[in-house]
């Protein structure tokens, strides 16, 4: 990038700031958005939608009349073998696919569903995820096809996807259950849909990584284009495919208690709802972990499926299989098939009786610990130091003089550091200041656009400049900014923490297995288990309210940043380290100038992932009281009301989508710069 | 049992009471389970009514605030137990439509009010009287709400009772909505545990309020007046200067119901059921642990005095 888009966008950007709060008492509607201005955008939304569901859906109810015969059989075969018949089968599929160690795997994880006592339960959620994950398959691998095909299709296929994944599925709950009716099916459309983008970016970057002489050779052979694809290029590029199916079938999987929320049968993730409701949380866990074991081991039998290695003594299989089903059938002839039930729930109950002891001794330092974190980090960040600085809180009162002060600092930082050249971080430190002061709910709109809109130009250029911008507007118009930004302000302050802790966690962890082979299954259990079942106890902490939302939504979106940044980390090239110890380099001084700039790229893809995953936890987060977006969304859900959810629904993936574009756009730099 | 306790009254008053046909016999009848074991009990004690008649009944779950598209499409039968004060406005496009019907009263005598676990009233001397809440805002205050005292109020989409009674009274609360109902009960679990103050709005029947020992503040009982007179109540400037309107229980169906099956129909509009029996019922469940089915076998057996008339009064 120039140098020169940035210093006037930074001029800009401080302009306006200033002219916003010259004008602070002159022009309140610079704050707070009038209401005459918005459009009725919502209602639009709402009547349009109506009409095009209305159309649409007798196609809609045939196809929901047809995929229930899959799912209702599904569910009666595995409902109906006696239950050491499954459990061989999983055994004796490990066992062929990775020997003892996935045998033995799939024995426990089954074992523990039995042993949970949901044993009916976790076999119709069972049959839900074995029709929509081949659902999501499909309909995720056409897109990635798609996009290969026709190159201008690409980058409007890859906004879908985006929208697919951050759009939460409550948004649209009131129009699916229009279209498909009620039942499961609902469910299953639900998750095919969060579950195909996984998909569709795996297949697509799978065929576009294909070798020039792969596919050269067989346009020389003389193929046909649908030859070339299927008999070729997707059979080459199956390794990266595979890793779609797997990545499909977690988000299936996590996507499980929406199908619950609906209802229409009897699955596991309505016993989660159900404890959940009650405050119960050892039975809670118990129910989720059911799901993070299907998770676990359909995850790792499928990677083992993916890997070409060999395959383990099929007699042994065999055998495991045999020994399930004498079992069965002696269980079958001794009428004894009913699973048994309640074998852990004394577990439960322990569970549950040590968080009630936890939460009481502990009672004084977890109100600590909030009221630290809300008086100087979150409150700051809502409201702006000029509110949040008050004599009970921080000892002090804010005063006119202090704002100035602090504006008059970071101008001069700000001039000093495009002075330096660096306008890009000039440009930051300015709206960093400016929002620190004022508070990211009090920021005036007009500051707010412009500040995005360099943002995004000094990032990436003038095309995401106008977009951004454009996408704001209509958060704008349509009424929705006030809890838009609330939103953003618990997004951003979660993806804050979320990259400080994450990041050292991933560094820590790639310079640590001991650390790594403990945080590993915590990563994984924060993945799949529905995160209802945490609610609880953060609950019982630290009440209702922002802090435990703040909370819940870091225990999601800390993951990603763990895993990429410690990603990046361990595959930094072997030989660019050895170069550095020859010429005498510190542990230190390796992470710090090889590890780390080398790492840079996966780092910021971790913190893109971290930023959607954030959004996408704010539905979640409005279960414990939070006045954003996400409650706007069981507003609509209340009210009955498709243009708000929807409308609502589309505000969070516009945040998401401009905050992931701009993320992108500096990483796309970075990585040019080293040359990568 | 006296048979008063059920729906006797409402039989006589009525008159609607006449013989119908059981229509389609061998089809179940699917009758929704909410959340809640409330809602549940209701359900199946509705259930085993319907099986006493002769018909087959099919328990199928469903979240509340979704039913109703079911209900209107015929996937579900009938839903038994929706609450004025938190039904979904859906429910009111598909009465419109004339695809669901009203079935009536379920009976069940509901209150809702400003409420407080029994420990609080150390904290805050005075209660139950609401004038008491005046000067103990700084006991419920947190970081959150400083220097105002913290009201948790419904899930938003409930609507915001708790924050209209805090404006009708006057009081310095700051009302914060629950997000869901589980967020309500873990507060209520861990400010009992913990012996903290807590102030919330709460409804019974509810098992929480024999677990948790809830108590309801005293405040003037409200009417129509309160509603809309500012100058009625203690607060001569602000109408909600009372207590909740009563919330409404009451039982809905498909609209095809009445042709499907007539006797069917006739059972569940007549059909009540009294908080007394369901609260018993409900913390046989919740808190010692049993299962619907036994509970309410156990109920049905004990009481056939109370639900049997409302069977024979359709059949013959």
């Amino acid at each position: 990038m120039t140098r020169r888009p940035g210093v006037l966008a930074a001029g800009l950007t401080a302009l306006v700031g200033a002219l916003c709060l010259l004008l602070q008492d002159t022009a309140p509607f610079l704050f707070a958005f009038p209401k005459t201005w918005t459009i009725p955008t919502t209602d639009w939304v709402g009547s349009v939608l109506e009409t095009i569901l209305g159309a649409i859906k007798p196609a809609m109810r045939w196809f929901s009349w047809l995929i229930a015969y899959p799912m209702d059989g599904l569910n009666a075969v595995l409902n109906g073998l006696p239950w050491p018949v499954l459990i061989g089968a999983v055994t004796a599929l490990g066992w062929h696919l990775g020997g003892l160690r996935l045998a033995l795997l799939g024995l426990a994880g089954f074992g523990f569903v039995l042993l949970s006592g949901y044993w009916s339960e976790s076999m119709n959620t069972l049959a839900l995820v074995a029709v929509s994950v081949p659902l999501a398959m499909i309909f995720g691998g056409t897109i990635g096809i798609l996009a290969n095909e026709a190159p201008r299709l690409r980058n409007p296929l890859l906004g879908v996807l985006d929208a697919m994944q951050t759009i939460p599925t409550f948004a649209y709950l009131t129009p699916l259950l229009l279209l498909f009716g009620f039942g499961p099916v609902v469910g299953l459309v639900a998750s095919a849909i969060y579950a195909a983008p996984p998909m569709a970016r795996n297949m697509l970057l799978g065929l576009e990584r294909i070798d020039s002489e792969v596919k050269e050779a067989a346009i020389m052979s003389g193929a046909t284009r649908a030859q070339q694809l299927f008999q070729v290029e997707i059979p080459t590029a199956r390794h990266q495919i595979m890793v779609g199916v797997n990545q499909c079938l977690m988000a299936a999987l996590s996507m499980v208690i929406i199908a619950a929320v609906i209802g229409g049968f009897d699955d596991i993730g309505w016993e989660v709802l159900l404890t959940m409701r009650k405050a119960q949380f050892g039975q809670a866990l118990l129910a989720g972990l059911v799901i993070v074991l299907f998770a676990i081991v359909i995850d790792r039998l499928s990677a083992a499926m993916a890997r070409d290695r060999k395959r383990f003594n099929s007699r042994i299989s065999f055998v495991i299989f045999g020994i399930g089903l004498v079992a069965g059938a002696a269980l079958y002839l001794t009428a004894n098939t009913t699973p048994p039930t309640g074998l852990l729930g004394p577990v439960a109950e322990m569970v549950d009786e040590w968080l009630s002891r936890f939460t009481v001794v502990n009672a004084t330092l977890m109100d600590d610990i909030k009221n630290t974190s809300m008086f100087y980090g979150l409150l700051p960040l809502r409201i702006g130091l000029d509110d949040a600085v008050l004599p009970f809180t921080w000892g002090f009162q804010w005063t006119k003089a202090m704002s100035l002060v602090l504006f008059g600092i970071s101008a001069l930082t700000c001039t000093a550091l495009i002075w330096l050249g660096k306008p890009v971080v000039g440009l930051l430190f300015l709206i960093g200041m400016g929002l620190l002061e004022t508070g990211i709910t009090n920021l005036p709109w007009p500051f707010f656009l412009t500040a995005i809109g360099s943002l995004a130009w000094v990032a990436s250029g003038r095309k995401l400049a106008i977009l951004s911008v454009c996408l704001l507007v209509t958060i704008l118009v349509s009424g929705l900014w006030e809890r838009a930004l609330l939103s953003l302000y618990l997004s951003g302050a979660a993806v804050l923490t979320c990259t400080a802790f994450g990041g050292v966690l991933g560094v820590v962890s790639a310079n640590s297995t001991v650390v790594w082979r403990l945080l590993r299954p915590v990563c994984d259990l924060l993945q799949t288990i529905p995160l209802f079942v945490f609610l609880i106890p953060v609950l019982m902490f630290f009440q209702i309210g922002e802090f435990s939302a703040f909370l819940a939504i870091c225990a999601y979106a800390i993951v990603p940043m763990i895993r990429y940044t410690r990603h990046g980390i361990v595959t930094t090239p072997p030989e660019m380290i050895e170069a550095a110890t020859a010429n005498g380099a510190t542990t230190w001084q390796i992470l710090r100038d090889i590890r780390l700039p080398y790492a840079a790229p996966s780092i910021l893809l971790g913190l893109n992932q971290t930023i959607l995953y954030a959004f996408a936890m704010l539905v979640i987060a409005a279960l414990v009281g939070t006045t954003g977006l996400g409650q706007s969304i069981y507003l609509a859900l209340g009210q009955a009301d498709v243009g708000l959810g929807v409308s609502a629904g589309a505000a969070m993936a516009i945040l998401a989508f401009i905050a992931d574009r701009l993320v992108q756009s500096f990483a796309e730099d970075r990585r040019k710069a080293l040359g990568l | 049992m006296t048979l008063s306790r059920l729906c006797l009254a409402t039989l006589l008053a009525t008159g609607s009471a006449h013989a119908a046909e059981l229509g389609a016999v061998d089809e179940p009848i699917k009758l929704a389970i909410n959340e809640w074991t409330g809602q549940h009990v209701t359900t199946h004690v509705a259930g085993e009514m319907l099986e006493a008649a002769g018909y087959t009944v099919e328990y199928v779950t469903a979240g509340m605030m979704n039913q109703f598209q079911a209900l209107a499409d015929g996937d579900i039968t009938a839903t038994l137990e929706i609450w004025s004060s938190n039904v979904s406005d859906e429910y009111a496009k598909k009465i419109d439509d004339g695809t669901v019907v009203e079935l009536g009263d379920l009976g069940l005598d509901a209150k809702e009010g400003l409420a407080y676990p029994a420990h609080v009233a150390e904290l805050c001397p005075g209660l139950p009287d609401w004038q008491a809440l005046k000067d103990c805002a700084g006991v419920f205050a947190t970081a959150e709400t400083l220097p105002m005292g913290r009201l948790v109020d419904y899930p938003a989409d409930w609507g915001t009772p708790g924050a209209e009674r805090m404006a009708g009274f006057g009081l310095p609360f700051k009302a914060v909505p629950a997000g869901s109902e589980g967020a309500l009960i873990a507060e209520l679990r861990a400010a009992t545990e913990k012996k903290s103050p807590l102030f919330i709005v709460f409804w019974q029947p509810h098992w929480a309020m024999s677990a948790y020992d809830v108590q309801f503040v005293d405040v003037p009982v409200g009417n129509d007046d309160c509603f809309t007179d500012a100058a009625w109540g203690p607060n001569p400037d602000a109408t909600m200067d009372c207590g909740f309107s009563p919330s409404r229980i009451f039982k809905a169906s498909w609209s095809g119901m009445a042709d499907k099956w007539p006797a069917a129909f006739e059972i569940l509009s007549n059909y009540t059921l009294a908080v007394e029996d369901q609260q018993p019922m409900m913390g046989a469940v919740d808190v010692d642990g049993g299962s619907v089915e036994d509970v309410v076998a156990d109920w049905m057996a004990a009481n056939e005095a109370a639900w049997k008339p409302v069977v024979d009064a359709a059949l013959n």
